[in-house]
């Protein structure tokens, strides 16, 4: 699944290292998710969409619905 | 682990490399019938007693460190890394199964002492109920 992770973070000006820090997850798991090499639980993902203040949709991309 | 846990882990440990030592060096209590006991003891005692010195250790050495106490906290609850080891796991089980499964064979094709082989064979099968158990458990509850 890709996302807008990276961008969310970049738009931000923070480090992988400080969004790791917030949403209590490692460093590697953010470099992860950036890359689309890891998908999040749903949890997380509530996690990361409540970080940035956007909904779910806005950070992840479902592939399926956009071809 | 607690403190109190690690230390009397430790102290358990270093009691049964005592014994061990006891019963390898006095004849207060004779183990002619279980030679082995003693090295067993010592070995069990080493390892316990690592156990809980090593735990014991580490926590004194972050006792004043929070934050990197915190970060080894967040890399144990984190969730790929929960996934990997999951996987890591799952990927060992499958590999110990055709291990076991070649151990059998060898040992019966070498015409290994049956009680070996049957001990094998248990185990293997425990294992595998195991799995099965785990697996209708987890079909209930998910």
């Amino acid at each position: 699944m890709k996302n807008r992770l990276e961008a969310l973070r970049k738009a931000r000006g923070i480090k992988q290292e400080e969004l790791a820090a917030a949403l209590e997850v490692s460093r590697q798991t953010i470099g992860s998710l950036e890359n689309g090499r890891y998908n999040p639980s749903i949890l997380l993902a509530f996690k990361i969409a409540r970080y940035f203040d956007v909904s779910i949709e806005d950070v992840f991309i479902d592939e399926e619905e956009s071809k | 682990m607690k403190k109190r846990n690690a230390l009397l882990l430790a102290a358990a440990g270093l009691l049964l490399i005592a014994a061990g030592f006891l019963l390898l060096r006095t004849s207060i209590f004779p183990v002619d019938n279980l030679p082995a006991l003693p090295y067993l003891l010592i070995g069990v005692g080493c390892g316990v007693f690592g156990h809980g010195a090593g735990a014991w250790i580490s926590r004194q050495a972050l006792k004043n460190a929070p934050e990197i106490q915190k970060q080894i906290e967040i890399d144990q609850r984190d969730e790929r890394n929960v996934q990997i080891a999951n996987r890591a796991k799952g990927k060992a089980y499958d590999a110990m199964i055709y291990i076991f499964g070649a151990l059998m064979v060898s040992f019966a094709l070498m015409n290994a002492d049956l009680f070996v082989i049957l001990s094998l064979v248990a185990a293997y099968l425990c294992v595998v109920g195991i799995s099965v158990y785990y697996r209708v458990k987890f079909d209930k509850e998910m």
